[in-house]
């Protein structure tokens, strides 16, 4: 069975039927292309029932030999910290590709793109081998250029060629770092897990020096301060089902990254950057809040919400605590679920109304109670509030964190108060107080749009109200990768 | 011992485009395609010829000026593949006159066989020689629109450079002479001294203003603007070869650069050619120009491998000029599709592209796919050949030049980016589609299964450049 490739290739076998199908069957791409997608999350939800949450190590591996004269293997595997991801990733790609569903222009490039780009996305977190890796790390990017570039809003010349730059620059620096990995083991090799356990021999200056290297790949991805400021224009310029998959979805790729390489490969390096990862996660938290709150775009809003969520995820992995890494990996998740469901949201909002101004509305609940009921549940998991899906993550972030840096994490507790603020105040303008007449003829959610959201709101609910899968489901890895660090 | 039968593939080449130079005085021009035919045919002869004998030890051994070894086969093959794909690519071309048909084809042959003596020579007087038929034949081929100024101003001043750095190369070879007692590269003793240095730099000058190295690359942007576009092509990667093959010959096997200290020299050049060639690219408008500067870029990555100086870096050399080929060939010919659109001089501005997914989506699919190759992102083949290289230099210890390098290939992006920028999304002028023709297409075709091959399954090119990299003596 090769699940793993299955999963990672068949939305490329769809991006390739989409290529040669005939021009202007729009119809015929969109039902190829939601097809792939869901045989794609079909075949990854199986894995969840194979899944063995005993088992630390890597399952569902496949090996096959791809360019033996560089000792390049085709290497898949899953674990606890990589197949939650994966689910994800297949998860919100086809939520994303329903969302897309409104998309009318060049319909055809759109889902090839699309396609391609989730098959990036799953790879790099089934890859076991770090040329792998890469390939489809930089896989990614090409088509988030496109889908940015031809679809997005006023400035997606710029933002695309931002993205594109930014993440480029970052991860040819990751690609030296492989390369320095490669020749400091003995024999030489790129399979990740032979390197996660060859690092005792390094010395403390190279594992620094290669930990650099990949940071700066892994930074930009994530994005921590201060190579954040891609995310916003991407966001903001983005289409919405792109937004979607950008905050679901590649951003994770950074903190999973970190976990598995940073971390998991370069423990001194790790420990000798830890105090300035403390420090970043706390600007992220605090400064992407505040950010947040000075914006009147709702789209660059959730943006900077990202930016702010994001640091919770380093806060958990500062405290490379079980307790911190696993609410690393919910944070990712959620955040991917919640974030999403919030971009679709807005999207929503703007296909009606033609603006994202904060100010420009006012006492929308009445008018279009099914999407306010909506987006004040996912406001309010996006807040953290108790009992929704995003609480669970953060709490054990701060949790994790804690043991080793108090003061740290009582300034970032600040960042809570300011996501609180700026996601209330965002309710209160626009739907609360008298209906802004100009909105009189607003129109609620579709049955397409429902179709995209309501499973978000029903896993917001669901992992809010009973984590304990999903937190099975990473907990034995989690337990077997802490404790490099002594 | 002479060893002729070593030269079988040149005398055929060279007797079967003397022969073209004769039937084009007899051939009508309305039947002057027929000409390319045969050119390009002839070539393939000569490609088949290398390539039977290949594996065979008689066709192997070092003659009196030259030898035939599996490296020297290698680049002679390439060389001849470039050949006959810049010979389609000239099929197309509507710019130039049917009526010297012949001796434009002539003249491409009589060019490529100037390096396969280059790639298999190991006398410097045997290596000035094919240097010389490379550049004048290049020198004609650069002015054929005799119509079109900018040609003609590109050909001047390609002749200029030219004259001048065979001049300087003729002097180094003096002082070669006078500090060995010899124009031989082989059996040298252990030669050192200041003017045995100074004799190479010479030499290494007059190389470097065939393969395009920064600071000898100024005659490059306006001879690769003004040649006919198939000329431009061949330009941009055949002699660029040959003359890598013959540096990988002399710097690192022959005369080693690390022996004599020159590694510095080869690491500022490399570092130079791609920084000026990757900064000056940014700011060009027209696509030819740009591809010229990305072509010069391009020779800086191939120095890499030979500042490693080891046989991982040899490997490095012949992999990346392989691939070089399959991409830049597949590039030059999209360009030509765009811009050769029956106007005198053509369009290479960048407008031209505008809205080209909407007139051939294909077109512009391959194009995407040739810049992300040359600016080497996987998978495709660029990716493998820049990764080889990368890791020859880390290998060796040259972390600083890797930096330079990747640095490099993120600026190359934004300007190989632009073309795509204008291709997909930039409205259409006008949105007639855009057809090319069968042997152009062809042409494509077979670049773009190169670069798609070997860049996701790299292995069978790895194996055989890794088989080829063996020189005699």
């Amino acid at each position: 069975m090769h699940m793993l490739t299955l999963i990672t290739f068949i939305p490329v076998l769809g991006a390739l039927i989409i290529l040669a199908w005939p021009k202007d069957k729009d119809d015929a791409v969109r039902v190829i292309g939601l097809l792939t997608a869901f045989i794609s999350f079909a075949l990854s939800v199986a894995l969840f029932f194979l899944f063995d949450r005993k088992d630390p190590t890597m399952q569902f591996k496949e090996f096959a030999s791809w360019i033996p004269s560089m000792g390049i293997n085709y290497a898949l595997g899953v674990d606890g910290l990589s197949y939650p991801l994966v689910l994800l990733t297949t998860f919100m790609s086809l939520i994303s590709l329903i969302g897309s569903l409104g998309i009318k222009v060049r319909v055809k490039e759109y889902f090839f793109w699309f396609l391609i780009l989730e098959a990036g996305m799953i790879g790099v977190f089934a890859a076991l081998d770090l040329v792998l890796f890469y390939v489809f790390w930089e896989l990614t990017l090409v088509p988030m250029y496109f889908l940015i570039g031809i679809w997005g809003g006023p400035k997606k010349e710029f933002a695309a060629i931002k993205f594109f730059l930014y993440t480029l620059t970052g991860s040819v620096f990751m690609l030296l770092g492989i390369l320095a990995v490669y020749f400091q083991s003995n024999p030489h090799t790129f399979d990740i897990l032979t390197l996660m356990k060859a690092h005792a021999g390094w010395s403390e200056r190279f594992q620094i020096l290669v930990f650099i290297a990949f940071y700066l790949g892994l930074a930009v991805k994530i994005p921590a301060f201060p190579f954040h400021t891609w995310l916003p224009l991407a966001h903001v310029e983005a289409p919405t089902a792109v937004s979607v998959i950008l905050a679901a979805v590649l951003l994770k790729m950074g903190v999973y990254g970190l976990m598995r390489f940073c971390y998991g490969m370069l423990p001194l390096g790790f420990a000798w950057f830890l105090p300035i990862l403390i420090v970043i996660a706390v600007i992220n938290i605090v400064y992407g809040a505040l950010c947040a709150m000075a914006q009147t775009d709702m789209k660059k809003m959730v943006a900077y919400s990202s930016v702010n969520h994001m640091g919770y995820c380093l806060l958990g992995i500062a405290g490379a605590t079980v307790t911190g890494f696993s609410g690393a990996v919910f944070q990712m998740i959620t955040h991917g679920i919640i974030t999403g469901a919030l971009f679709l949201l807005v999207g929503v909002i703007y296909d009606r109304a033609h603006t994202r101004d904060i100010s420009a509305f006012g006492g929308l609940a009445l008018k279009i109670p099914l999407y306010s009921a909506l987006m004040f549940l996912t406001c309010f998991a996006s807040l953290g509030l108790p009992g929704l899906a995003g609480f669970v993550g953060e709490f054990l972030c701060f949790l994790g964190a804690f043991q080793m840096w108090k003061w740290h994490s009582a300034v970032a507790v600040l960042g809570i108060l300011a996501t609180a603020a700026f996601f209330l105040r965002m309710m209160e303008k626009v739907f609360m107080g008298p209906l802004n007449t100009k909105w009189s003829d607003l129109e609620d959610l579709t049955a397409r749009e429902l179709w995209s959201i309501v499973p978000l709101a029903v896993l917001t609910v669901a992992l809010g109200v009973y984590p304990k899968p999903a937190l099975d489901l990473m907990n034995t890895t989690l337990v077997s990768m802490v404790g490099l660090l002594k | 011992m002479t060893h002729l039968e070593l030269l079988y593939p040149e005398m055929a080449l060279a007797a079967m485009a003397l022969g073209l130079m004769l039937a084009d005085l007899f051939i009508a021009p309305k039947h002057g395609k027929l000409l390319y035919h045969l050119a390009w045919f002839s070539a393939a002869v000569a490609l088949c010829i290398v390539g039977l004998t290949v594996t065979e030890s008689a066709y192997q051994g070092v003659g009196t000026l030259w030898t035939a070894d599996p490296m020297s086969q290698f680049f002679k093959m390439l060389v001849l593949l470039t050949t006959i794909l810049c010979l389609l690519l000239g099929l197309e071309y509507k710019q130039l006159p049917l009526r010297h048909a012949g001796t434009f084809a002539a003249l491409m042959l009589f060019s490529s066989l100037g390096m396969m003596f280059l790639v298999s020579g190991i006398d410097l007087l045997l290596i000035f020689i094919a240097l010389e038929l490379i550049s004048i034949s290049s020198f004609i081929l650069t002015g054929f629109e005799r119509k079109n100024a900018k040609s003609n101003e590109g050909a001047l001043k390609y002749f200029v450079f030219g004259a001048f750095s065979s001049a300087v190369m003729v002097y180094g070879i003096s002082l070669y002479y006078g500090a060995t007692g010899t124009t031989r590269l082989i059996g040298l003793g252990e030669p050192g001294g200041p003017l045995f240095t100074l004799s190479l730099l010479l030499i290494l000058l007059g190389f470097g203003f065939k393969a395009s190295i920064a600071p000898m690359h100024f005659w490059v942007p306006d001879a690769y603007e003004g040649a006919p576009l198939p000329v431009t092509a061949f330009l941009s990667l055949a002699p660029k070869i040959a003359t890598m093959g013959v540096i990988a010959r002399v710097f690192m096997l022959l005369i080693p650069a690390a022996q004599q200290d020159l590694t510095t020299v080869f690491m500022i050049l490399a570092g130079l050619t791609m920084t000026i060639g990757n900064f000056t690219a940014l700011f060009q408008t027209n696509v030819k120009r740009m591809l010229a500067y990305s072509s010069i870029a391009q020779a800086g990555y191939i120095l890499i491998g030979i500042v490693s100086g080891d046989a991982k870096g040899l490997e490095g050399v012949m992999l990346y000029s392989f691939v070089y080929v399959a991409m830049n060939i597949g590039a030059f010919a999209v360009v030509q599709a765009v811009g050769d659109d029956g106007t005198a001089g053509g369009n290479y501005e960048l407008s031209a592209f505008d809205g080209l997914s909407k007139r051939s989506f294909g077109l512009a699919l391959m194009m995407v796919l040739f810049l992300l190759s040359l600016s080497g992102i996987p998978p495709l083949a660029g990716f493998i050949g820049k990764f080889y290289i990368f890791s020859a230099a880390f290998k060796t210890g040259h972390y600083g030049l890797a930096v330079v390098a990747v640095l490099n290939s993120v600026v190359s992006v934004f300007y190989y980016m632009k073309i795509a920028f204008h291709m997909f999304l930039r409205p259409a002028k006008d949105e007639t589609p855009l057809l090319a023709g069968p042997y152009l297409y062809g042409g494509l075709v077979l670049a773009l299964l190169g670069v798609l091959i070997f860049g996701i399954y790299p292995e069978p090119l790895i194996a055989s450049v890794q088989a080829s990299a063996q020189a005699l003596p």
